[in-house]
This record gives structure tokens, sequence and C-alpha cells, in this order.
């Protein structure tokens, strides 16, 4: 039989349980394998002389605690990615709820009308949109953004939704779950390796807390309305994603301002359940803070049947809206000087094509995704 | 639309099962499972526990920025980027053999309080980290991975290789250090 190899003998040295059963049978008969090896043994023991330190239990807690505010400085300080600038990064966090201009986007979802949740009869189902409205808005109705308020306590299982860049296909495709969206043809200028943007599914929950909004409203100095018995103490639960982004005319390693060519999205219906406060008192309270421009509330109001609406916020000014149909449902085309995008929902999935391209090019796009 | 409030029942608070809040997201266990191996492999390197817990935090920012927690090459990349960066430290530092000297005599890091054993350790540990300077990158990776305590399939994971070559290169870069520190010594 064959004497066994030098790496096989270094392994008995320091896991002799992983030495297979022949190979255990071999060695316990073999004298020129054991001579073999007491020489790895001692070179071993030499090179752990050598490299011998005391003894060192580093503090995880303290240095977790350290590395999570580097974290958090670095993310406060820097500018927003591109797949979170086109996700929107108001998305992704149910922290702008402090601001009640944004505040109002999500009464829009949590608006009047019902229906019980099949998942658990005591949750309230609030928002599943299945049709989508433009909701215009001026970059002067978020400039008040400054004035962060507390609404309650956020938390997120298993923990706040965080895009991932990946430039591998399989790798988004089995990260997001989603199947990747192939058009039919890419327009002229729409070229070169894609990247995709990656975002797992999450549950969120917000409980409304009147004490704490009346607190950080009184460090701010804002006025608010105050939270009613009725708010206070419920919670929204939101489940969102996954969802996968993919980006033409960036390269994967960019991280700052580019404006991709084409891009398409996709993401399971997000959901919003509520324990106790109903839509219609979240939209009343919401809509009636201060700071909320008289102009988005009525919009917001007007939308007659917001559980099931997605308003999507169209820049005033800068783009114009009109419904189309993509493959027999309807959806939203969305003119810019820029470029053009389309909005759909089909089969639980929101879809969204976009890029420096004309109407006709998206839509062309959207109608020949396979 | 459905006035449903006559009928609803008042749910009382927390009735969310499924939400802890006390549940620590999937970054802090990774960091809480894997800091303190992270900290053995650049200490291993770097014979300095301040340097090796400064490698370490780096390691996990830099993680947090790319990688996802639930990745299954999350230990992996970790450690390798450990050892890499500690290595990188001993490599590209210039005044380093003025900050060994410094760390080395500090009584907190040595295992005796005998001073002439002190200036006998510190000097050894000089002479290995100059040995590993020499080494191949790779060579020098294997063996601090190794000897900071990893398994041989953690060490594997780390490397890219198949478990049954950790032992052969473990052999021959065990080998390739004494060399270079006895090559040292005799110069």
């Amino acid at each position: 039989m064959r004497h066994l190899s030098d790496g096989t003998l270094r392994r008995i040295y320091d896991e002799p349980l992983a030495l297979t059963a022949t190979d255990q049978a071999h060695y316990e008969t073999c004298a020129e394998c054991k001579t073999r090896f007491q020489a790895i043994a001692t070179t071993a023991r030499a090179a752990s002389a050598l490299l011998e330190l005391p003894a060192f239990a580093p503090e995880s807690g303290a240095a977790f605690r350290s590395v999570q505010a580097r974290i958090q400085r670095e993310e406060a300080a820097r500018p927003p990615r591109w797949y979170e600038r086109w996700l929107g990064r108001t998305t992704l966090s149910l922290r702008p709820l402090a601001t009640p201009a944004i505040a109002v986007l999500l009464a829009a979802a949590l608006a009047t009308g019902f229906a019980v949740s099949g998942a658990a009869g005591s949750l309230i189902r609030v928002f599943e949109p299945h049709s989508i409205v433009a909701v215009q808005v001026s970059p002067s109705d978020f400039a008040g953004t400054g004035a962060m308020l507390d609404y309650g306590e956020v938390t997120w299982l298993p923990a706040a939704p965080r895009p991932q860049l990946l430039s591998d296909a399989a790798a988004a495709r089995a990260q997001s779950g989603l199947p990747l969206l192939t058009p039919a043809a890419l327009p002229n200028g729409v070229s070169g390796p894609v990247s995709f943007g990656v975002v797992s599914h999450t549950k969120g929950s917000l409980t409304f807390d009147a004490e704490r909004l009346r607190a950080s409203a009184a460090q701010k100095g804002v006025q608010v309305n105050p939270m009613p018995p009725t708010i206070s103490g419920s919670t929204l639960i939101v489940n969102a994603g996954p969802a996968l982004i993919e980006v033409w005319g960036l390269s994967a390693s960019a991280a700052e301002a580019q404006i991709p060519t084409l891009v398409i999205a996709q993401t399971r219906i997000p959901t919003v359940d509520s324990t106790g406060a109903t839509a219609a008192q979240l939209e009343d309270y919401l809509l009636s803070q201060p700071g909320v421009p008289p102009d988005i509330a009525a919009q917001l109001r007007a939308i007659k049947d917001p559980t099931s609406t997605l308003p999507v916020p169209i820049p005033k000014g800068l783009a114009t809206t009109q419904p189309v149909q993509v493959n027999g449902v309807s959806g939203l085309l969305i003119k810019a000087a820029i470029g053009a995008g389309v909005v759909w929902e089909k089969n639980g999935v929101i879809y969204a094509v976009g890029g420096q391209l004309t109407p006709d090019q998206v839509l062309a796009i959207a109608t020949t995704l396979h | 639309m459905l006035q449903l409030d006559a009928w609803r029942p008042r749910v009382t608070p927390a009735p969310l099962g499924a939400i802890n809040h006390n549940v620590p997201d999937s970054f802090e266990r990774l960091f809480l499972q894997e800091y303190p191996k992270v900290v053995a492999i650049a200490y291993r390197v770097l014979a300095d526990r301040p340097a090796a817990e400064d490698v370490a935090q780096e390691v996990f920012l830099k993680f947090h920025r790319r990688l996802s927690p639930d990745s299954e090459w999350a230990s992996g990349w970790l450690h390798a980027a450990a050892v890499h960066s500690a290595l990188n430290v001993i490599r590209g530092e210039r005044r380093r053999a003025q900050r060994e000297s410094a760390h080395a005599l500090d009584p907190a890091q040595t295992s005796t309080a005998n001073p002439e054993r002190v200036v006998e350790e510190a000097e050894g540990r000089r002479e290995v980290r100059r040995a590993l300077r020499r080494l191949p990158q790779r060579t020098a990776a294997l063996l601090m991975l190794r000897y900071s305590g990893l398994s041989y399939a953690e060490v594997a994971s780390a490397l890219g290789i198949k478990v049954g070559n950790v032992g052969t290169l473990l052999r021959r870069a065990e080998d390739a250090l004494r060399k270079e520190v006895n090559r040292a010594t005799s110069e």
C-alpha cells in the first residue's frame, strides 16, 4: 500500500480524527510513516514555538459598538448610491415617516378602505397596491426634511433592507428569487455590462408612540397635532421585497453620480397591515399634520381606493404622466426631458422600466420583457 | 368603503410574536461570532493587540460596505481579509520595527516578567515578523490562519483551496518559516 502523504501526516498532528479508517490502519502498521510523522511533528512544534504569543481575549461587544458608530457616521455622510436613488431611499426605511410630507405618501398607502388580511385575522391589510397613480410633488414640498420627527419605534426583521450591488446575473437571480427580465432587443445607446441591485424580503414595523412624537417635536421646536390614542400604540407591519434591479450603462464599481441608460426593476408588491388604528384614522391624522402641503394632501385624499393604489411621486413641472396598457394591464407612463419610464403591476409583482430613452422605447422594452 | 371598526376586535399591543425588538441583526450576529477569530488572525500576524483590533475593525467595516452578512462566504471572506490586511501592514509599514520595539517591550504583551526573557521574546517576535515579510504572501497567510486556531476546513475556505491540500501546504510553509528564521539568525 502507498504511504501516507506529507499533508495527511501533517493533518494527523492537528486533527487526528480527520484521518480515514484506511489511512489510520496503514499508519498503525507502517514504521516509515511513523518516522516521517515524527519529523513533521518536530517542524510543527518548532513553528508553533516561533509563532507563540501571549493570550489575548478581545472584547467583542465594545468593538461592535465602535464599528456600529463608524458605520452610522459613514451612512449619514455618504451620498446615496445609484441603486438607492433608483429605488428611492425613502422606500427603504421607515425613518422618513418622521417627515410629515413624506409621511403623507405613506398615508396614501394606508388611507381608507379595508380588507382583512388572510394571514392573520387580527390584522388589517391597509395597503396592497394593484394599481398606480401619479402624485405631483415639487422639490420644495420636501425642503423641510431637516425636521425629522420620531413617530415611534421602528424595528426590522431580520434587518433593515440593505441593497446589494452584484455583477453576476446568477447570483442576483439566486439572491432575489426573482427571474431576470430581458428585453427582446436593446435600443441604440444601451449596451455594456449589466449591474444588478438586490434587496431581500424584509419585514418592518412602526409602533406609533404619542409621547415620543411629542418629545421629538418639542426638542426640534416643531408644532404637531398630538397623536390621538386611537393611533398611539398601534403597529404598522410592512412587508417589502424582494426586489431585483437590472441596470445598463454603469460600471459595477460606480457608486457616484452616473445616470443609467436603462433600468428594469421588479419587486413583489409591498403590503402594510395595521394592528390598531384604522387606515382612515391614520390618513386623517397624518394628512392634518402641519407641514403637509395641502396640494399633496388633496391629491392623496382624491385617490379612490388608496389601499390598493400605489402613489408614484412625480416631480411637478419636470415630468408628465399618462395611463398606458402594458401587455393587458394598466400602467403609468412617465415622460421627462431626460428620459421616460413606465410602471405597472401584474400577478403580485410591480415592474418598472426606465432610462434615457423615448416613451416608445420604454414601452417597446416593457412589452417584450421575457 | 367598508366600515369594519364596529366589529373589528381591538388588538392588544405586541401581537407580533415574529417581531422581537431585541433580536440582533445579521451583521451583529456575524460580528460577535467572528470578531474573536478575525482579531486572533491579525494578532498572530502583527503581535500587537491594538494594531490587531484596528485591522479587525477595518475588515468588518469593509465587509459591511461590500457583502451581505447572510452570505455563505462571509466567514471565509473575513478570515482572508484579516490575514491579508495584517500581512500588508507588516509588509508596508516603514516604521514597523520601531513600533514592534515599543509594543514588544510592553509588559502587557509579554508572557513573563523576567527582563532578560522579555527582551529575548521581543527579539524573537521581531525576527518572526521579518521572516513572515519574506515568505510568499500565500504561504504566510496559510501559516497565520492555521496558527490563529482556524480548522483545516476554515483555512481552505478562506484561501479557496481544497481541504485535502491544507496539510501539504502547511507542512511546506512551516519548513519555509523555520528556514527563513534560521537563515536570518545565522547571518
